[in-house]
């Protein structure tokens, strides 16, 4: 121990000011009291007072202890955070009147801590947002925090917890290896030292003085316990990171600190804010990924952010592992050695660029929350502007930051590749595979810089619960709900979620004096007009400020650009016109009254259908024409029956053209169908909005028929269907007869398409195939019939029946889109109608069905046989070629000189 | 019993393999036309695009049963998966490996191949040990692509043009139909770039099939996926390859014979089940074994086929005969 040392120029302690603040152990000493006081004051108000005026506990926590006392000083000054940790302070006295016992061989695991923070902090952040941002959230999990490091402190000997369970202990000392100051202790009084005064005065059970030779400080938190103990102490500004320039005992806990730091924080945020809050959100692949597990997660977490952790993690993990298993085998140096001596270059990334967002936020929120907070807190009222908007120009400086964090990195890894020792030309070649988490690192900030250059911000993707994002929708907690009940928050028509299509939303009394209230317009719309429920005081939201206003002054925004709510026609209500102007300007739309509005709704339930006369041509139809087409509406898909029960099949009965076939009104016919075997069934009818639609139970695999039948003492018109049903899963066997085409002998005009030989439960038809169709009258060939064979795109022919009542028909390709777009399993949809009239009627009969392209417009042959060949002959003289200078090698020719 | 057993230890295993390969291959390539079909889960590759086969291979089946969406595949679609995986299985462990070595259609055309480059007189090469630790890590590979890509596809992370996708990089696919004059497989597909990419991959690797088959002994195996997939259920197998390593003389020549380039068959005298997973249960190594008992093929424990003295030497007499 030494009184007196004369202390170098770079040493803090010979700083007057700097001095004083960082070793007088009085100041150092109130000021522990006084960031204590807040802390504790800070818990007690958040749990005292959890309302929203609580700006205090939130400020304290996040603006001040994470931004200021983590971020900012880790890789400036340090660990200093520690030395004032109320945790840390307190400890000291519990530990020293406590039990003092070694701590548990399993609890003496860094990975703890770090596992505590990464999945106990920010998995719990993704999954469960807003848990922890509210003031009692914070309260609590500070206020648990600290009564468990108490009794762990009480328990266990040399500060244990800090060391091992502290969740952001072992952040710091990873972090603080950035740092550009350094404890350590002058040599030439240590030399001579037989007391060791600084490892005695060490809460920790460190050797201070052998920081310097080991080139670690270890778990010092920079207390200063020794620094007070012996003059010989010292406290020194050197090059930022230094010591990561030079040897040191590597710790496996710090590199995957940083890489899962990196992957919680970082990445994550850029997945989840970044890129979630654009619209390309919902492509991204944990959308995707959330959107399957939807059904199997329970409905309180939020399964996107649960999935932008883990796919964060895994990507950020994988690239760290297999960047730097290539690096090590191109070293020849063991992976272990390499991963975990390179692997401190990961440092700067996620602590430099959080540096920039943290100082940023300062400026925007942060400052505003901490003045007000504090005021709040103390029984002041101040109100103060923050000191920045956001997207001002001057913060863009700070985005600059994570280039600095880039280049640090880079310049950190080149620093400790030179300690490697390997060849030159080897280290030049692993080194960008030694970066490869800078790279990816790199590589989403750019991505993520593209899509929000490219993509419009939209939806708040992680504000909703799943799904894709959508104008419409609000975050659940903002909708109000007027209606009462159990489904309270679903629309009480369709049964939608309200918060889901928020901005759409009405509400109206009923006679009765209960509440409804309907996902959109369109929803009103039908039970006040087509249901006929007397509706009274109509209330709409108001896009703009999301507060229910009366319809009837409401300013409808119709037609937008924005897409609507069970309606191809969007419909946005604003209470003021000037912001459905503005509207208008942003998306289009014109502005209509609630009157205008709801006929334009009304329009939505007028069914397309028509009247037909008997001679008209009348097909099937698998789709219900009035069905409308729901784009990116993932969570709607429908619902399967169970799979005990016989698959059916519906079809509608439509008229006009095969590409946009409409319903008939007046189909007073007869439906008929067949099973695959030919019996006949009995096939399900049942109309609605003007349309008919035809069930028939489809048990095997093989053709059903389905026929309609309409005549008068003139005309007979047929229609048929031919259904094939084909499914995988059934393990029938096939055979000729299954797909044998059925007659239904009563109907006395039909239309039969032969089997070719290749026919199966595969089969389809495609262009260029000729299809043969026989026409029967009466069951018997009809000869020369009119025949005409029509397709989606127009193509068209007429020809007759021959002798065997057969009409032939190539069918062509006019399926020629792009390559790009090129869909080998388009199916091209056609319709085959024959008539023949005789002296007292009209025969007429319809046939439709698909055919895709023939596979010789997107498959060759001649390409195939011609690699194969080739590559055959290459490969064959190149064995020839190889064997033949391996097995003689090149001799010397000698010549006989006498020749 | 003693002579049964005298007789099958002694008996000419070249001749009695070369037969019963034919069977099976015929049982399997043109087994549709004699109205056999033992289904569409063999444990071989006797390829589900050959229409007349006598049983199919169960990856073309897996792929598509796997593919189907997450919601349907771990609901009742689930139970399917599995009790085709359950009648794989039940195929598999009643022959262990020896489907390859016998019954694979694939690997009977390898060795037919072998044959036409013994008959001309072309010597074969091998690979070094380097090149052989390498080349026997693909085969996972596959069997990732397997087992993994419809998965993927099912959870709607790759579009549909990739269902079946090992199918489309696989030889056998091309290969196999051609016996019934089907050479419909035999084309590159421009419809899509996965597309192309996988039926290109696929035609190289039939033309790689063919020059390698013919230079290096049972050149697809090395690769194979469902050799993969049958070594991580060979412990289960009724049938074993055994080695009793007290009695081996490490003279080599089991690792001699072997097509597969097996070290350990020779090297290794401390594991009793010497299966290793490029092993394709040819059951060369126990017939070319001098020593008695040293390499036995069991059937639940029960030796059925040993080495002996006796037998070596009269198969040596038998290769003198046809020299």
């Amino acid at each position: 121990m030494v009184d007196f040392i004369k202390r170098d120029k770079n040493d803090i302690f010979s700083r007057s000011i700097l001095g004083f603040l960082f070793k007088n152990q009085k100041f150092l000493f109130t000021l522990r009291v006084i960031v204590s006081g807040l802390f504790f004051y800070a818990i007690f108000l958040g749990i005292n007072n959890p309302a929203k005026e609580n700006l205090f506990t939130t400020a304290l926590f996040w603006s001040i202890f994470w931004s200021f006392f983590m971020v900012l000083t880790l890789p400036t000054l340090g660990r200093v955070f520690c030395g004032i940790c109320p945790h840390g302070f307190l400890g000291k006295y519990i530990t020293k009147f406590g039990l003092k016992k070694q701590m548990p061989k399993w609890m003496q695991n860094r990975f703890l801590g770090l596992l505590l923070l990464v999945l106990g902090w920010w998995g719990v952040y993704y999954i469960f947002p807003g848990v922890y941002r509210t003031p009692l959230g914070t309260a609590t999990l500070f206020g648990v925090m600290t009564i468990f490091a108490f009794v762990l402190y009480y328990l266990y000997k040399d500060m244990s917890y800090c060391k091992y369970i502290c969740p952001i202990g072992t952040v710091c000392k990873a972090y603080s290896k950035l740092s550009f100051t350094w404890l350590g202790s002058y040599k030439s009084a240590c030399g001579e030292c037989e007391t060791f005064d600084c490892a005695k005065a060490c809460p920790y059970n460190l050797k201070p003085f052998t920081f310097d030779k080991k080139n670690s400080m270890e778990d010092c938190t920079l207390c200063m316990e020794c620094s007070s103990a012996c003059e010989s102490i010292s406290f020194k500004f050197k090059k930022p990171s230094f010591s990561l320039f030079g040897k040191f005992k590597s710790l496996k806990v710090e590199i995957w600190a940083y890489i899962l730091i990196l992957a919680s924080i970082p990445i994550s945020m850029a997945f989840h804010h970044g890129i979630g809050r654009t619209t390309a959100a919902k492509d991204m692949i944990w959308s995707k990924t959330a959107q399957t597990f939807e059904g199997f997660l329970p409905s309180y977490i939020d399964s996107v952010g649960l999935f932008v952790f883990i796919y964060a993690v895994c990507f950020t993990v994988l690239s760290a592992l297999v960047g730097m298993f290539i690096a090590s085998k191109i070293l020849n140096k063991p992976f272990k050695d390499t991963f975990y001596n390179l692997g401190y270059s990961y440092a700067p990334l996620f602590i430099f660029a959080s540096l920039g967002h943290a100082l940023s936020s300062f400026f925007t929120r942060g400052y505003e929350k901490i003045v007000e907070g504090f005021a709040w807190a103390f029984g002041f009222s101040i109100d103060v502007a923050p000191l920045a908007k956001r997207g001002d120009d001057w913060l863009l400086i700070f985005s600059g930051f994570k280039w600095l964090a880039i280049g640090w990195a880079l310049v950190i890894l080149y620093r400790r590749m030179k300690l490697i020792e390997a060849n030159k030309l080897r280290k030049m070649l692993a080194f960008p595979f030694a970066a490869s988490l800078i790279v990816f690192y790199f590589g989403v900030n750019q991505y993520r810089a593209y899509i929000s250059e490219h993509y419009p911000r939209g939806g708040g993707m992680h504000s909703m619960h799943g799904g894709g994002a959508m104008f419409q929708s609000v975050p659940a907690n903002k909708a109000v709900i007027l209606q009462k009940g159990e489904n309270r928050e679903s629309c009480s028509v369709c049964g939608m979620k309200l918060a889901m299509f928020y901005k759409t939303n009405h509400a109206a009394h009923t006679q009765g004096g209960q509440t409804h209230q309907y996902c959109s317009i369109h929803c009103l719309i039908d039970e006040q007009k087509i249901k006929k429920v007397l509706l009274n005081d109509i209330k709409v939201v108001d896009t703009k400020t999301l507060k229910f206003i009366d319809a009837k002054s409401a300013f409808y925004v119709v037609g937008s650009k924005k897409k609507g709510t069970m309606s191809m026609v969007s419909k946005y209500a604003f209470s003021k016109k000037s912001d459905a102007q503005n509207f208008v300007k942003q998306f289009g739309g014109r502005i209509l009254d609630f009157e205008n509005a709801s006929k334009i709704a009304l329009r939505d339930f007028k069914a397309k259908s028509i009247r037909v006369k008997p001679i008209d041509t009348l097909f099937f139809s698998e789709r219900d024409p009035n069905a409308k087409r729901m784009r990116g509406m993932g969570m709607m898909h429908m619902a399967r029956g169970a799979s005990n029960r016989v698959p059916t099949r519906s079809f509608w009965l439509v008229t006009k053209s095969i590409n946009r076939p409409l319903c008939i009104k007046n189909a007073y016919g007869k439906f008929y169908a067949l099973d695959r075997d030919g019996n006949q069934i009995e096939p399900k009818i049942s109309k609605k909005k003007g349309c008919t639609k035809v069930t028939i139970e489809v048990p095997n695999n093989g053709y059903y028929n389905l026929y309609y039948v309409s005549k008068n003492d003139t005309v007979l018109n047929v229609s048929k269907y031919e259904y094939k049903r084909f499914s995988h899963g059934s393990d029938e066997k096939f055979s000729k007869e299954k797909i044998e085409p059925r007659v239904l002998s009563s109907v006395g005009f039909e239309i039969v398409r032969l089997r070719e030989n290749e026919d199966s439960f595969y089969y389809r038809l495609s262009s260029a195939d000729e299809v043969k169709f026989l026409v029967l009258k009466d069951n018997n060939p009809l000869k020369s019939a009119r025949v005409t064979f029509k397709t989606q795109f127009g193509w068209q022919k007429t020809t007759r029946t021959d002798q065997d009542g057969i009409a032939k028909i190539k069918l062509i390709q006019d399926y020629n889109p792009d390559i790009e777009k090129f869909n080998k399993r388009f199916r091209e949809k056609f319709i085959l109608t024959a008539s023949y009239k005789d002296k007292e009627k009209l025969y007429k009969a319809s046939y439709t069905g698909t055919f895709m392209p023939s596979r010789d417009s997107y498959a060759s042959y001649k390409y195939a046989l011609f690699i194969t060949i080739l590559l055959l002959i290459v490969m064959s003289v190149g064995v020839f070629i190889y064997r033949y200078r391996v097995q003689k090698p090149f001799r010397e020719v000698k010549f006989d000189e006498q020749d | 019993m003693s002579k049964i057993k005298k007789a099958i230890n002694y008996m000419d295993l070249r001749k009695v393999r070369f037969w019963v390969q034919i069977l099976f291959f015929v049982f399997f390539i043109y087994g549709g036309y004699l109205a056999i079909d033992l289904g569409n889960e063999m444990p071989i590759f006797s390829c589900g695009y050959n229409r007349e086969n006598g049983g199919g291979c169960y990856f073309l089946g897996l792929q598509h049963q796997l593919a189907r969406p997450w919601d349907r595949l771990f609901g009742m679609a689930g139970i399917g998966v599995l009790t085709g995986f359950l009648t794989f299985l039940v195929w598999f462990i009643v022959f262990n490996k020896a489907w390859c070595g016998y019954a694979c259609p694939l690997g009977t055309l390898q060795d037919w191949i072998t044959s036409l480059r013994k008959m001309l007189k072309i010597p074969y090469s091998s690979y070094t040990l380097e090149q052989y630790k390498f080349l026997k890590t693909i085969k996972y590979v596959f069997l990732f692509i397997v087992i993994v890509f419809p998965l993927l596809l099912g959870l709607g992370l790759l579009n549909s043009e990739w269902r079946g996708a090992f199918c489309d990089m696989c030889p056998g696919r091309l290969i196999v139909p051609l016996f019934t004059l089907d050479f419909s497989q035999w084309y590159i597909d421009f419809s899509s770039k996965t597309t192309l990419f996988l039926t290109a991959f696929g035609m190289s690797f039939t033309a790689l099939f063919f020059v390698g088959s013919f230079i290096k002994k049972r050149f697809f195996c090395f690769f194979c996926p469902m050799s993969a997939m049958h070594y991580i259920f060979s412990d289960w197998a009724v049938l074993k390859l055994k080695k009793d390593g007290d009695k081996c003389t490490k003279c080599g020549d089991c690792y001699n014979v072997c097509d597969m380039q097996i070290k350990d068959i020779a090297d290794d005298v401390k594991s009793k089940n010497i299966l290793r997973d490029d092993c394709i249960f040819c059951m060369k190594c126990v017939a070319a074994c001098p020593e008695d008992d040293a390499l036995h093929v069991d059937i639940l424990s029960m030796k059925v086929f040993s080495s002996t003295k006796g037998g070596f030497t009269k198969r040596m007499e038998f290769s003198k005969d046809e020299k």
